[in-house]
């Protein structure tokens, strides 16, 4: 029994890391814009299909660098032709469209890759269990831990480091003043919305490997991002990595005593955390935007 | 201020948790398409999963009924009139959609038939909708027994085979080639109950036993916790019932983990669409498939197969002919009832034999008198990367005669009743 435990615990580390990716994307976003991007799925599903596309020429670990770049670089295009004509109004507006667009984008790879699900081949020196005790941790699973880390800490010292990163969190704490101060913070936010989209299109392609790949893959993996922020708290990053392992470990151990439960145990999380502490567990007091 | 740009109204966490609420409904809503149509033909409405965990299968049905009027039509129609498709999406799990579309097509569309569900839950739910408008309804892939069993309706009828028969096929197969000591991975709704009752019980009285059993809710993803969990309780052999994406996502995790290296990974009913999305080494187990393309030398299934591979450039799967099978089920009741009331065209099909044109199986299919479920041969075999060709991913090692797995009558629990 508690070998059972501590092994569901890794586990659930290693799925919430996943999540906790795919949320960092939504969270910047939503930090900096007010958007709540409901395509985030959507793009992440374009990101698995492309690596799928991309790698017969280029291989998978071509395809790995590539298809995030390439969602990103479509995440620009669609911040600056839809997303940014409704910036200022309520947030009603870029939820509907960003919903609207998350349909697009499913039917989209469905009419263009068939709904039939396809494989998603990767290389074999990463298919094959560490060890026969922990079976749960393949070659994959760890290396995408690892990448989920690398990109992390990237994504960390892009924001205390750099230029734009001091810019973004600048902008999330008061876009007026930065902007006042002569930043163009239309570049600003169209920069930022292709960060959080190249994250969404690396979580794809992660995911292809894991899961393979289905049209619905960004549906079925949204909702786990959502909670990942609320339990976070909204508007804290750290949160927002805490939320997404902490979903993960919760639903791992779930498994062990109320399997039907798994899914559920993340929303019941959700809802104890916005009664006892409604800011979210890393959220600050008073500062929802 | 004089920006607009600048201002970004305070996004309030409650729009962020009813932005959150609002996510849970894209699983759920979807639009379509309804063509025009001509007046006076006679008209088959398929309310059927386009999108969601049952897109692929869903999509397959609908080419096998669309291959079926063009077939019904070339041949003179139902009653002289041409026949004609109407396609609604379902949604793959939301039964409040499938019930509205049902009712959209039997009451605005006005159909003379009823087609649908894949999942067996939604299948329940739009029987339901049928009955109380008495409309001849077919079932072509929803296989919880109570279908057509404890909630069985005179104008229901079903193509595909109950779970227990599925589990009375495969059982003594998966006993001999696998070993006693069975775990279930099985989906949280009516399908996966049943499917799993119905090994149980076919399990025990073959001298098995079951050590353990998950419920997963559907569209899970990640199965590894359930996968820790199944080896832990160290079965012969490991259980999926999943269906779908779910059974992709299950079966390529356990074999990523290494577990069909320690266990049998088998299961009950498993589908081509499932296989054709696993990498090769995960190709593997026991499974009853229900019709299978690859059948050398029984009659006409090498010209459907050549039809619909000129349709789709594939091989047609047990759902293409599940659909198939159903619209042509439509058009024998009208043309042998000789009208297109629902109490005659039912009474016409008890007890029909299906013509082996639409059969296609060596021993022929026939619906059960008193229960309107369709007997059919089912396949018992393993799954493989590879066969005669890139699509010959199961390898039929036993053909089951429907009837002598079915049960009796009185074990299905279905009490017919007519309308007076």
């Amino acid at each position: 029994m508690t070998q059972l435990l501590l092994f569901n615990v890794f586990n659930g580390l290693i799925v919430g890391a996943f999540y906790a990716l795919m949320a960092l994307g939504l969270s910047l976003i939503l930090n900096l814009s007010g958007v709540i991007n409901f395509a985030h799925g959507g793009f992440l599903a374009i990101g698995a299909y492309l690596a799928y596309a991309l790698m017969p020429t280029i291989g998978f670990w071509g395809a790995l660098i590539v298809a995030p770049f390439l969602t990103a670089l479509l995440g620009l295009v669609v911040e600056r032709v839809l997303i940014r004509r409704l910036y200022g109004r309520d947030p009603l507006y870029s939820l509907l469209l960003t919903f609207g667009l998350a349909y697009i984008l499913e039917d989209g790879t469905r009419y263009i890759w068939g709904a039939q699900s396809l494989p998603f081949p990767i290389p074999a020196w990463l298919t094959t269990p560490l060890s026969s005790e922990f079976f749960f941790l393949t070659g994959y699973r760890l290396f995408m831990v690892l990448l989920v880390a690398i990109a992390v800490g990237g994504l960390f010292l892009i924001l205390n480091r750099t230029r734009l990163g001091i810019r973004i969190r600048a902008g999330t704490l008061d876009l007026e003043t930065v902007s006042v101060l002569g930043v163009n913070i239309g570049v600003l936010r169209n920069l930022n919305f292709g960060l959080g989209i190249y994250l969404a299109g690396l979580a794809g392609v992660l995911a292809a490997g894991m899961l393979g790949l289905q049209p619905t893959i960004g549906t079925s993996l949204i909702m786990p991002s959502f909670v990942a922020i609320i339990v976070g708290g909204l508007g804290s990053l750290p949160g927002t990595l805490l939320g997404g392992l902490l979903i993960g470990v919760a639903s791992g151990v779930t498994t062990v005593f109320f399997p039907s439960a798994t899914e559920a145990v993340m929303y019941v999380m959700m809802g104890l955390v916005l009664l006892v502490r409604p800011r979210g567990l890393l959220g600050e007091e008073g500062r929802t935007q | 201020m004089s920006n607009p740009e600048s201002t970004t109204k305070p996004l309030q966490r409650r729009k962020v948790i009813q932005a959150a609420a609002g996510a849970s409904l894209l699983q759920l809503a979807t639009p379509f398409i309804i063509p025009a149509r001509a007046a006076d033909n006679v008209k088959i409405g398929l309310d059927n999963p386009l999108t969601g965990t049952y897109a692929a299968v869903g999509k397959n049905e609908l080419i096998g009924c669309q291959l079926a009027i063009e077939q019904i039509n070339a041949k003179g129609g139902i009653n002289g009139r041409q026949a004609e498709l109407l396609v609604e999406d379902s949604t793959s799990g939301d039964a409040g959609t499938a019930v509205q579309k049902a009712r959209k097509l039997i009451e605005r569309d006005k159909v003379d038939f009823l087609l649908g569900n894949v999942n067996s839950s939604l299948a329940l739910a739009m029987a339901q909708v049928s009955a109380e408008k008495g409309v001849l309804h077919v079932v072509p892939g929803g296989h919880t027994d109570a279908v057509t069993g404890t909630s069985c309706h005179w104008n229901v009828f079903r193509i595909c085979n109950t779970t227990q028969m599925e589990a009375n096929a495969v059982t003594p197969s998966l006993i001999k080639n696998a070993g006693k000591k069975w775990y279930f991975i099985t989906p949280d709704y009516s399908f996966g109950h049943t499917l799993q009752s119905g090994l149980e019980k076919a399990c025990k009285a073959n001298g098995g036993s079951t050590i353990g059993a998950d419920l997963t809710p559907l569209g899970t993803t990640d199965f590894s916790s359930y996968l820790i969990k199944a080896q832990a309780a160290k079965p012969d052999v490991i259980l999926f019932l999943t269906q779908g994406d779910d059974m992709i996502n299950a079966l390529k995790q356990a074999v990523q983990f290494g577990l069909d290296k320690r266990f049998h990974l088998a299961g009950g009913q498993q589908e081509l669409e499932a296989l054709e999305g696993l990498p090769p080494d995960a190709r593997i187990g026991t499974w009853v498939f229900e019709w299978y393309w690859n059948q050398p030398g029984v009659p006409h299934v090498a010209e459907f197969v050549a039809d619909i591979k000129k349709k789709t450039g594939r091989v047609p799967t047990a759902r293409t002919w599940f659909g198939f099978a159903s619209t042509w089920t439509c058009a024998l009741a009208a043309n042998n009832a000789k009208s297109l009331d629902a109490v005659k065209m039912a009474k016409a099909l008890q007890g029909l034999k299906l013509p082996p044109e639409v059969a296609l199986m060596p021993d022929g299919a026939f619906f059960r008198e008193g229960q309107n479920q369709l007997i059919p041969d089912l396949y018992v075999g393993h799954a493989q990367a590879k066969g005669i060709s890139e699509d010959d991913l199961f390898k039929v090692t036993e053909v089951v005669k429907g009837a002598d797995i079915a049960g009796t009558l009185a074990e299905t629990g279905c009490k017919m009743t007519w309308p007076s």
